[in-house]
């Protein structure tokens, strides 16, 4: 049992319909993701790698194939039981944030917490602790739409972590950011991730896969590339590649 | 589960403990000269660390990174990273049957955060919607309490008094013993002589009737004295004034009042005490009744010849049928004594009839106004979940249930609207207690307030289980906006029209669903306040054109001491007087009805007063008459039909020929020529109505002949009903203001969700070059066309509804079909004019508000 991946897809297939015409966006991909791993995806647009990570989030039932979370068979799973499984161990990061405009940033990062059951008192300390460690302790009181687009994704990923989730995905979580702020996003998930936190990241950027220590290819809904990142030589400054290697 | 790595200690969830040193070593061990990682160490050293976080371990000591790496190491420390709770939760999720049910009953405190905070962001609509659900519970509430029969005042009036079922007015003393003696009469109030006088008050004559009552109280149909005191030996010019006619008049204990009896003698009297009575209805219906010492009354009114006698009759049990049976037998025992029989069921209608009308009219609104409120809430909720769309995926994407959602959803929007209903049930309770001081029968108002609640979840309802289908993916756009330039549109374009026109018309229809809600959320409104402003011109139209109403005469007239000719030589003299016509009102026995209804004869056959004939004709010959709907109603008659009346004794055979506007007694009036009563009755006139010219003042007229007369004529107002009715204007103002507050909360929904559509399309539009003002057009057109829509198809529903409405509601009053009028286009137009005007105002801020805004190029 403790050997067992975080998550473990068997010859998984999601197929759309549009009009009546399937549409293969997902087809057969086995993937087992090791606890403490941090998984790159990557792909051009349309390959399916936002569809893979909504199907191991739950926020969109597979057309067929398995899906393991730690040794148990979820893709079977109810909406609700889902949504319970997403509340206990997935962390979900968007590339629009999805910050709810009408509460705080603390009510924001709160949230999760709550919804598991924790006291108003636990959560606030918790959301205080996440705020403190991503530099936004004193943004708490703020509407999420004052803040610029790397704060949110930050506060993003504070309520992705509120719950200490087993698996943090991150959809695209740098595509709508510039490159000081993808530059802080960044650190904090490599940080995050040097915790112990299992990430699986879908990009497009190969400069941020490459942070990952292991890169999926996708094309066309299929795996095509699969293997760790190899340790990167150290390369003069002053290069193009350097731009998110600067000191935080 | 799974256990991290060895050489990755630190559960993710646990706040790092490390030293900056430790924590790099880590993460080098990790990914060795990783370029990202190394500036990546570098922040995570800056980083203050779990200091931050004193209350995450509470109670379980500070954490070492021995400990913690032995905890996260065995099978059970997994589950301690979590509370105890989680644990639990986790199990659930195992149990996946079960996890439905038990994530219903978590995250309370995460859903009343998350409406809370929703709440405070829209208050105002909220406010809205609470506010005009309130308003329209209320005037259901009143509406159910003044059509409730049990708060006629009757039955309070009778049950405290121990009233008398039948009253009889004869002209001698009858055989009170043979009355008694009647089967189901249990007890006898009277004989009390009873004499007509009449009171001035401010400058009018008002008729009264005194009664002689002994100074010990009866047992049966016994005053109730509200104010002051009963009548007492010791003040033989103190009386009791009925309390209708006592308010009606001004007058209160102490009061002074002066009666003038019948042959022109002024009585200085004092007002000693005010009480109610079920012996007769309220004032103006009935007259003045006021109760005098036998003494008194003597004084007054020496001559017994103009009194007359007044008995009770109380029966065992209060049934229509054995009233009718002691009324047929009173008939028979007091041969043609008999002047006037009134039963308890008279009384209590006469008691309601105003609040009837009030009622009928409020219930009418209150109903059609809860569709509309209900509409309003649909709309609100509805819209508010549509924009909030992204929002709930981003709630399902963190945990929360299908059934939290919709929950949740309800919950807040549901809340908004039970507010509103129990504010407006609290309201209703104050209004009918405070104004129309009648007490809300619990059964009625528990209906209300259920039906209300039960609309107001159904509403919410809906939207909310949409809510709830949301896809948890919030990264996908909230609602698709679908359709292409239609043919029509692209030729429009082709043709040069306004872009922002066509583009306008275009975003209207492009959900063809939402726009007939919208419209239709403005429509029904919209008909409503055309109803409301029809019901104001009807009453209008009593007003100016009384003739409408069969109140041609302004003036009455009695002649006093003076001959006819001289009183129809006298009024004619005046030059804006047109017309003079005799009449007389007697009371006509109903066959088998067991009851008495008023037979106004007036004008003769060949010269006919002109009442308002609104079906078949006007009496032209001896023996034919018309009646209100009343009438009909009460006899199961209709045009053509003879009947056989009892005036005085004497028979009365009449044919009704037509239907006449008949606004006084509930429509139950018989009017026809005086030469087709019999001459006893006819002669002399009891009165004389006057015409006016059109134009003419009533008052300076009336003023012209009491000079002319040296205060010998008694010249007195005709009454307009409209009058009495004034207060449903008062009803009509609130309801549209209510209305308005529905129309304007459809309308901030529409533009709430037109920005929401909008949003992405107007950085396109810029990008396309139009104008920030076209912009606005384009916007606005777009709620603009619903909203014409709306209103006009309102307007259309509500002129077209308002007059059926206004009849419907006359003929059940009794008053007859006939009165509806539809407001005058001139009115309509306006109405219509200033609907849109303010719709589109309304439309317009926060257009050019998001036209001028710089918008980001996000995606939803």
């Amino acid at each position: 049992m403790s050997n067992d991946p975080v998550v473990r897809t068997v010859n998984l297939v999601k197929i759309y319909q549009n009009g009546g015409v399937p549409v293969p966006a997902v087809r057969g991909i086995d993937l087992s993701v090791e606890p403490g791993s941090f998984t790159a995806i990557t792909g051009p647009s349309g390959s399916g790698k936002s569809t893979l990570v909504h199907m191991l989030g739950g926020l969109d039932p597979r057309t067929s194939g398995e899906i393991w979370m730690s040794g148990k068979r979820v893709d079977t799973l109810s909406e609700s039981a889902w949504a319970l499984l997403r509340r206990e161990r997935i962390g979900l990061v968007f590339q629009f944030f999805n910050l709810i405009g009408n509460m705080t940033v603390a009510d924001n990062v709160e949230l999760p917490a709550l919804l598991a059951g924790a006291t108003p008192r636990e959560a606030r300390e918790r959301r205080e602790y996440l705020l403190g460690e991503l530099g936004l302790a004193d943004r708490a009181d703020d509407s999420p739409t004052r803040l610029a687009g790397g704060e949110q994704q930050r506060v993003a990923l504070a309520r992705a972590l509120a719950n200490r989730p087993s698996l943090l995905l991150a959809d695209e979580p740098t595509g709508n950011l510039d490159s000081r702020n993808t530059r802080d996003v960044l650190r904090l998930l490599s940080q995050v991730h040097k915790d112990g936190q299992t990430i699986i990241m879908v990009t497009h950027d190969a400069r941020v896969a490459s942070l990952a220590d292991r890169l999926v290819t996708l094309l066309d809904g299929q795996i095509v590339d699969d293997g760790s990142i190899p340790a990167p030589r150290r390369r003069p400054l002053g290069r193009a590649g350097d731009v998110i290697e600067l000191h935080g | 589960m799974h256990t991290p790595p060895k050489n990755n200690p630190k559960d993710p969830t646990t706040p790092p403990s490390p030293t900056p040193d430790q924590s790099a070593q880590e993460g080098a061990s990790e990914t060795p000269g990783h370029e990202l990682n190394q500036s990546a160490q570098e922040g995570a050293s800056e980083t203050p660390g779990h200091e931050l976080n004193p209350g995450a371990r509470e109670g379980a000591g500070p954490w070492t990174d021995e400990r913690r790496e032995r905890s996260d190491r065995s099978e059970e420390g997994r589950d301690r990273v979590k509370s105890p709770l989680a644990a639990a939760r986790s199990a659930a999720i195992k149990n996946s049957p079960l996890a439905a049910a038990r994530s219903a009953a978590m995250g309370r405190a995460a859903i009343s955060r998350w409406v809370v905070r929703d709440l405070k962001a829209r208050r105002w609509e909220a406010l809205l919607v609470v506010i005009l659900v309130a308003g329209v519970v209320t005037a259901l509430m009143a509406a159910v309490t003044l059509l409730e029969d049990r708060t006629n005042p009757w039955r309070g009036l009778f049950d405290e008094s121990n009233g008398a079922h039948v009253w009889i007015h004869t002209n001698d003393d009858p055989d009170v013993e043979a009355l008694a003696r009647l089967k189901d009469v249990a007890a006898v109030a009277g004989p009390y002589r009873a004499a007509p006088a009449s009171l001035m008050q401010q400058g009018r004559r008002v008729p009264v009737a005194l009664r002689a009552v002994p100074v010990a109280l009866p047992a049966v149909a016994r005053p109730l004295v509200r104010e002051g005191r009963w009548l007492d030996i010791s003040a033989v010019d103190g009386v009791v004034v009925e309390r209708s006619f006592a308010r009606a008049m001004g007058l209160r204990p102490g009061s002074p009042m002066t009666v003038t009896a019948l042959n022109g003698a002024r009585h200085p009297l004092v007002v000693v005490g005010v009480a109610g009575s079920s012996d007769q209805g309220f004032y103006p219906e009935w007259p003045g009744l006021v109760w005098v010492l036998p003494e008194t009354l003597n004084g007054i009114e020496p001559e017994r010849g103009r009194s007359e006698s007044v008995v009770g009759l109380r029966m065992e049990t209060t049934d229509a049928d054995a009233t009718r049976l002691v009324a047929q037998q009173v008939a028979t025992v007091l041969k043609n004594q008999v002047k006037r029989v009134s039963t308890w069921q008279e009384i209590r209608a006469s008691m309601e009839l105003d609040n009837r009308l009030l009622g009928t009219l409020l219930g009418f609104f209150g109903v059609v106004g809860l569709v509309a409120a209900a509409l309003a809430i649909a709309n609100a909720a509805g819209g508010r979940v549509l924009s909030q769309l992204r929002d709930l995926a981003t709630l399902k994407s963190l945990g929360f249930t299908r059934g939290q959602i919709v929950g949740t959803l309800v919950v807040q929007h549901g809340g908004i609207g039970l507010s509103g209903v129990v504010l407006g049930w609290l309201c209703g309770h104050v209004l009918t207690t405070v104004v129309f001081e009648r007490t809300p029968v619990p059964m009625q108002s528990l209906g209300v307030l259920v039906g209300a609640t039960l609309v107001v979840l159904v509403v919410v309802g809906v939207p909310a289980w949409r809510g709830g289908r949301t896809a948890p993916i919030p990264a996908a756009p909230a609602a698709p906006l679908r359709g292409r330039l239609s043919r029509p549109a692209r030729l429009a374009l082709l043709v040069r029209l306004p872009p922002a026109l066509v583009l306008g018309v275009r975003d209207a229809v492009t959900r063809p669903a939402h726009a007939a809600l919208t419209a239709l959320g403005l429509a029904v409104p919209m008909m409503l306040i055309v109803v409301g402003l029809g019901s104001w011109a009807s009453l209008d139209a009593f007003l100016e054109d009384p003739r409408r109403v069969g109140q041609a005469g302004a003036l009455h007239v009695r002649q006093g001491a003076l001959p006819s000719a001289d009183t129809v030589r006298l009024a004619m003299a005046d030059p804006r007087v047109t017309s003079v016509f005799p009449g007389t009102e007697v009371e006509a026995l109903v066959p088998g009805q067991a009851r008495t209804v008023l037979a106004r004869a007036l004008g003769t056959s060949a010269q006919p007063y002109p009442f308002s004939v609104v079906e078949g004709r006007m009496f032209a010959e001896r023996g034919e008459a018309v009646a209100g709907q009343g009438l009909f109603d009460l006899l199961g008659a209709k045009i053509g039909d003879r009947v056989r009346l009892t005036v005085g004794g004497t028979p009365l055979i009449v044919r009704f020929v037509g239907r006449v506007i008949e606004p006084e007694r509930d429509g139950e009036v018989l009017s026809l020529g005086l030469d087709s009563l019999a001459v006893k009755d006819a002669v002399p006139a009891g009165f004389y109505s006057l015409v006016l010219r059109d134009g003419a003042d009533p008052a300076v007229v009336r003023a012209a002949l009491l000079a002319g007369s040296n205060g010998v004529l008694e010249v007195r107002h005709v009454v307009n009903p409209a009058e009495r009715l004034a207060v449903i204007r008062l009803v009509v103002i609130a309801l549209i203001a209510v209305l308005a507050l529905v129309g304007l909360a459809n309308l901030l929904t529409v533009n709430a969700l037109g920005l929401r559509d909008h949003a992405a399309d107007l950085v396109v539009l810029k990008a396309m070059g139009l104008t920030p003002r076209q912009v606005m057009a384009t916007m606005v057109t777009g709620t603009g066309l619903m909203v014409v829509v709306g209103v006009l198809a309102g307007t259309l529903a509500g002129a077209s509804a308002a007059a059926w409405l206004i009849d419907l509601q006359g003929h059940t009053s009794g008053v007859g079909a006939g009165i509806g009028r539809t407001p005058t286009p001139l009115v309509l137009a306006a109405a219509v004019l200033l609907a849109v005007g303010a719709a589109l105002l309304v439309a317009l801020l926060p257009a050019r508000k998001a036209a001028r805004a710089r918008l980001p190029v996000t995606a939803r």
